[in-house]
């Protein structure tokens, strides 16, 4: 009967330590694996040194400071050489051959992770289990030892197509598992055999591999698979373990934590959902006569929430839905409902959480028969009949959500969990919560200054067209198209590193009056392939940013007035200068660098840097009527905090002053302050 | 005063291998060195940038080819190895280039075909042999493996990895040491950050061709040309993300409106001299492969490249 005794790691690992030692120098024949150009792969690739006899693994057991699982490699090639290779099923040394094609799965993404599983279930039940979420996350999972009995005679089946790969009937095998990803490292990852800095590098970074343990193991077998932890692999270990770094887990847990520990995530590929999803719906709205509910719009309490969890916290693509369901719902009638969206990531950032909250919109438009306007506790959802009657409940907005942050997030999100609440009561008290969350959101972004980052970010999104433009994109003057905030640029960094934002050092003060800095000087000579040797990010006159096309609004002086006007996109009209916007842009756009104009977002002219390198707001003349209403409430109050409470009613329009000579009279009518500042020239 | 024909600039072109001769492991009469540059070419007195090689495509499902081509190759067209051969033996060519167009059949699933017609055109020319292969993303995986499988040790060149489909391909580059085609929509920061994500994923830059996309001349070629003049002139200041040579294949250039519409006799003419034009205008720019699908268009090209380097002295 078989003994049933907690197993101390460490002191297991010792006494197998010595054991291997003894060993090593019993080995008493020659011995080399056929099919493979690496010798003893692992040998190999931490020494350089081809083992084939006693002697040579004497001295690379040395080398490499005993290391154990050197010495199993040499024992177990020593014992295949004397026993010969095991029959069917096991697998034995598996060849180069092979090893190509498994790498080959990986690189190209068709198997995510490798896992290695060791020693001896107390029940098959649990290995099946265990071995079937690792066949359904994609993981190719190798097998040595009393699982593989255990398995077959719990009827699973044993094979490549099937990823279990029964490596041999001895723990030991376990080996192999490492030697085919020494021989992955040094086929693919252009590790050079002898290289151990850079095999342990990539071992650790790029090898997705996961260990489970089960009972049964020898001190020698506890010690050379714990070697296996200097290759960054997780031990994650089931009962009768204890002490040491091995993972004790539960079988429910197992693959997920190790998963999670490695950062292996599954791709979503497919929403489960009874309709359609696709930025092609996006434009499809939902009227009234169309809709079977609806929720918030004014008509219900509703609010929307994302919200970043600590690791662990929340289980990916969970879908909760707290108080009635569609079914009990009254046709055309409006409903509260609150969306809430929990995230993990190791790279997600709480600054990320309104950026990401703001797709909450595109997604449920992308539903065919889910419709979405507005944000935060303004939203407005509708639900379709037709899709109604296709099945779709509010728990498949939940799987729609959950789906897609996964999808177009898989390098910044791990977990996201949906929960979809329809309890009036409920809603009420989560819409409490969640103002005082965008209350702090709010403070926090309008609070941030320039000066208080050290690091822009740049875009140049639009040198497909114009060739040398590049934006500089701070914390107080968004991109000039007025699509991307800095904390944007931020996050699209983050999500593709090698994209269109880059981080920019803004590096040494030069002026601080125009905003120019050594940093974003050499940032834009690069970026624009030389042709630009400075950029002030605070003047129109000296050095502005380049133009694309984009901007949604140009600033250019007017020097008969000693001012700046402003045009903007939408305006189709004459202007003071002569000129319309689209003369304007056609004039200044392109990449180019213009003193005197400058390509603008309409949120950049309520920024305390606007016009900072001539002097301030003041000197702004004339805007379109239209703009000046859009701006209206809130220029307002910022011109009266900055001491001009009457400018706003000084700046004119093309009402007020169509012609450069009707500016000229209205500003010197009306007291405007350009006209005593400094000469702009 | 004569000009300073490499203009101050510092950066080299990037070298990749094609094909590899029995003594390099492989079966091929020849290998190329590819790239190399250090100027643009067809400089005067320049000796720097080497002439283009011209690949001519062949297919191994002519339903998908252009009925000009099929109309002048006759028979050949269905016998993808008899026509690789007349290709080396009759047309000139540098290189064969396999385009896999069975893979645009619908719910295609024949990957031990495609691995036949590999081995097949393999055994048919001793050229270097470029593979365009999966015609449909799901079946990417299985079709890389099986190309690069077919021609392990002959050092093919791929195609065509694009940025969100790049995988498989550069798992096949890496398994069993080919080169890849990395193809962006004329853009040059794509054909960077592509580059760039093929690096993260382990492919040497010298397995990397860049097809700037090649658009037909009067119907968008100038935006490639400006393309590709870009990413040459990034790689010579020493950007070394875009120091790889370049592949344009103007197959855009037999399906313009002049070509379709083109009648009788003269239709084969006016489809060589458009597939010329974009062609020349490509070498120009500084492609150092030239694709082409009409056999005439391949004597053409040889013969004004040799035109240019005789008139420029080299």
């Amino acid at each position: 009967m078989e003994r049933i005794y907690v197993i101390d790691v460490m002191l297991a690992k010792k006494n197998g330590n010595e054991q291997l030692k003894n060993k090593i120098s019993s080995i008493s024949r020659e011995f080399v694996y056929e099919e493979t150009a690496y010798h003893l792969p692992v040998s190999f690739a931490l020494t350089g040194i081809a083992v084939h006899d006693q002697k040579s693994a004497a001295d690379v057991f040395a080398n490499t400071n005993n290391n154990p699982l050197v010495a199993a490699e040499c024992l177990l090639a020593a014992a295949t050489a004397a026993e010969g290779k095991e029959p069917a099923p096991y697998t034995g040394f598996i060849s180069d051959t092979v090893i190509r094609k498994l790498g080959y799965s990986l690189v190209d993404g068709s198997i995510l992770g490798l896992a290695l599983i060791v020693g001896t279930p107390k029940s098959a039940g649990t290995a099946a289990a265990i071995c079937r979420e690792l066949q359904e996350k994609y993981m190719l999972t190798f097998l040595a030892g009393g699982v593989i009995p255990s398995l077959a005679s719990a009827g699973v089946k044993l094979g490549l197509d099937y990823r279990l790969i029964p490596l041999g009937s001895k723990p030991l095998h376990s080996v192999h598992f490492v030697d085919i990803i020494a021989r992955v490292a040094m086929m693919f990852g252009g590790v050079s055999p002898g290289d151990t800095h850079r095999l342990l590098t990539y071992a650790a970074e790029r090898a997705k591999a996961i260990v489970v343990v089960f009972p049964g193991l020898s001190d020698e077998d506890v010690a050379f698979i714990d070697g296996m932890r200097v290759l960054g692999f997780p031990i994650l270990s089931l009962d009768d373990y204890e002490g040491g770094d091995w993972i004790p887990s539960l079988p429910e847990e197992i693959v997920r934590t190790g998963m999670d520990m490695k950062g292996i995530r599954v791709t979503v590929t497919a929403i489960p959902i009874p309709m359609g999803c696709s930025p092609a719906f996006e434009g499809k709205s939902i009227r009234k006569e169309e809709m079977q509910v609806e929720f918030g719009g004014g008509r219900s309490p509703a609010f929307e929430l994302l919200r970043m969890r600590n690791p662990g916290e929340i289980e990916d693509g969970k879908v909760t839905v707290i108080g009635p369901e569609i079914g009990s719902m009254k046709e055309g009638a409006a409903y509260p409902l609150g969306i809430i969206v929990e995230v993990t990531g190791r790279a997600m950032k709480k600054d990320y959480e309104p950026v990401l909250e703001r797709r909450i919109h595109n997604f449920i438009n992308y539903g065919e028969g889910s419709w979405h306007v507005a944000q935060r506790d303004l939203i407005w959802v509708r639900i379709s009949k037709e899709a109604f009657a296709k099945g779709v409940k509010i728990e498949h907005l939940g799987k729609l959500l959950a789906s897609k942050f996964r999808m177009d997030f898989p390098q910044l999100l791990d977990a996201v969990a949906v929960t979809l609440v329809t309890d009036e009561e409920k809603v009420l008290a989560g819409k409490t919560e969640a103002d005082k969350i965008y209350r702090e959101r709010d403070a926090r972004i309008k609070g941030m200054r320039d000066f208080e980052v050290d690091t822009y970010y740049s875009c140049t999104l639009c040198q497909t067209f114009a060739p040398n433009h590049v934006c500089i994109i701070t914390p107080e003057r968004p991109a000039l198209c007025g699509a991307i905030s800095w904390l944007d640029g931020k996050i699209a960094y983050e999500m593709s590193p090698s994209g269109a934002n880059q981080p920019v050092e803004k590096g040494a003060l030069i002026n601080a009056q125009n905003g120019e800095f050594e940093g974003v000087n050499r940032f834009v000579k690069k970026a624009s392939h030389g042709e630009i040797e400075r950029c002030s990010l605070y003047s129109v006159m000296e050095f502005p940013m380049t133009c694309c096309g984009c901007f949604e609004a140009i600033a250019l002086m007017l020097p008969e007035v000693n001012g700046i006007m402003i045009v903007n996109r939408e305006y189709k009209g004459m202007t003071p200068s002569g000129m319309t916007f689209s003369t304007l842009a056609g004039t200044i756009g392109g990449g180019a660098q213009t003193p005197g104009f400058a390509g603008i977002s309409k949120n950049y002219i309520l920024s305390d840097r606007f016009l900072q390198g001539e002097g301030g707001i003041e000197r702004l003349v004339w805007m379109p009527s239209q703009l000046k209403e859009e701006l209206k409430p809130r220029l307002v109050a910022l011109l009266a905090a900055r001491g001009h409470p009457d400018l706003f009613d000084k700046i004119a329009d093309e009402n007020t002053a169509p012609t450069i000579e009707d500016l000229t009279a209205f500003l010197a009518r009306a007291g405007h302050p350009a006209l005593a500042m400094k000469p702009l020239m | 005063m004569e000009p300073d024909l490499r203009f101050g600039w510092t950066g080299t072109v990037g070298e990749v291998i094609l094909g590899a001769t029995r003594s390099e492991g492989g079966t091929r009469s020849r290998s190329y060195r590819i790239g190399g540059g250090t100027t643009l070419p067809f400089m005067e007195k320049e000796v720097t940038s080497p002439s283009p090689l011209i690949a001519f495509e062949i297919c191994d499902d002519p339903q998908y080819w252009s009925p000009i081509v099929n109309d002048f190759c006759g028979e050949l067209i269905h016998d993808p190895g008899a026509w690789a051969k007349t290709a080396e033996a009759t047309y000139g060519a540098d290189l064969v280039r396999l385009c896999l167009t069975s893979t645009k059949r619908r719910d295609f699933s024949e990957i031990p075909e495609l691995g036949r017609t590999v081995e097949t055109v393999l055994a048919s020319t001793t050229l270097p042999l470029i593979i365009e292969g999966s015609n449909e993303p799901k079946i990417d995986s299985e079709v890389f493996q099986k190309c690069g499988e077919t021609g392990q040790n002959e050092r093919l060149l791929l195609g065509t990895a694009e940025a969100g489909r790049y995988r498989s391909i550069a798992a096949a580059a890496l398994a069993y040491n080919h080169a890849i085609i990395a193809q962006s929509p004329i853009d040059i920061n794509l054909a960077k950050q592509l580059n760039i994500l093929l690096k993260e994923i382990g492919v040497q830059k010298d397995h990397i061709v860049i097809d700037p996309y090649t658009g037909a001349l009067g119907y968008g070629f100038e935006y490639s040309y400006s393309a590709m003049e870009r990413i040459r002139f990034s790689a010579l200041k020493g950007d070394a993300d875009l120091a790889m040579p370049m592949i344009c294949a103007p197959s855009d250039s037999l399906t313009v409106k002049e070509v379709r519409e083109a009648e009788g006799t003269d239709r084969n003419a006016i489809a060589v001299e458009w597939e010329f034009a974009t062609s020349l205008a490509a070498a120009v720019a500084g492609a150092e492969i030239i694709c082409v699908r009409h056999p005439d268009t391949v004597r053409r090209l040889k013969a004004a490249i040799t035109g240019l380097k005789a008139r420029t002295g080299v």
